[in-house]
């Protein structure tokens, strides 16, 4: 890994890795004010979601665009197959299932989807004073 | 080639697809948002994630249309919006997103 290959951080051509970056993490910060609010499923899954797509945005893409990550593709002529062809799967999962956890989580917030009753997270009854324990 | 590795890289439309169907939740949520709670949040949102969703449509979808005859009609101004488009579509959706959520969050602050 060679990190003179880096651009400059405020160079024109950084421009677009730098603002991914900060609207990545922006996400997970926005996303982790809004779990503190929501409850249940639809914080579990944007929290997740947005871990996944922080890391994607705010690490994967700047790291391909500095081309110390190889761009994978099945006929060219790779320096190191094997890392390009993981590093291009880890891409594949984050950012599509990124979208997909937090779009599920937002569907959840909005009412557009309901909760399945099987996942419904049961709260502790708490025991009235008439009941007996016994 | 590892056999999780093959089923991954071999089924890489599958995964675009989730991404998209994802957007599309994400921008059906927003529009929910903007007309149950008056969220103007969502309006940024949905804005941010259709953005998103075009462009990578674009990105998926191109190769089937896209020939000389197409370029050729299309013309050298048409070439390069093509290719500076995505690019800016992908970066604005995915500011539009943050904004929106940001807003959105504010919003649920307030009341």
């Amino acid at each position: 890994m060679c990190l003179h290959s880096l651009s400059p951080i405020a160079s024109i051509e950084a421009t677009r890795p730098v603002f991914l970056i900060v609207m990545g993490v922006f996400l997970l910060i926005i996303a982790w004010r809004m779990a503190k609010e929501a409850e249940g499923w639809s914080a579990r899954l944007m929290m997740a979601g947005a871990l996944m797509l922080c890391f994607g945005y705010a690490v994967l893409v700047p790291l391909y665009e500095a081309e110390i990550i190889e761009k994978f593709h099945p006929r060219a002529q790779l320096h190191d197959p094997a890392s390009a062809l993981g590093w291009h799967a880890v891409k594949l999962v984050v950012m599509n299932a990124g979208w997909l956890i937090m779009g599920l989580g937002l569907g959840l917030h909005s009412g557009l989807i309901r909760i399945p009753a099987a996942l419904k997270i049961s709260k502790p009854r708490a025991i009235s004073t008439h009941e007996s324990i016994a | 080639m590892n056999l999780l590795l093959d089923i991954i890289v071999t089924n890489g439309l599958f995964f675009d697809a989730l991404g998209i169907i994802g957007l599309g939740i994400l921008a059906l949520s927003a529009v929910r948002l903007v007309k149950n709670d008056q969220s103007w949040g969502g309006t940024m949102m949905g804005f941010g994630a259709v953005a998103l969703l075009v462009a990578r449509l674009h990105i998926l979808l191109a190769p089937q249309y896209v020939d000389t005859d197409f370029l050729h009609t299309i013309g050298p101004l048409g070439i390069a919006l093509m290719e500076g488009l995505p690019p800016l579509l992908l970066t604005f959706g995915l500011a539009g997103v943050v904004w929106g959520l940001w807003g959105h969050e504010k919003w649920l602050k307030e009341n």
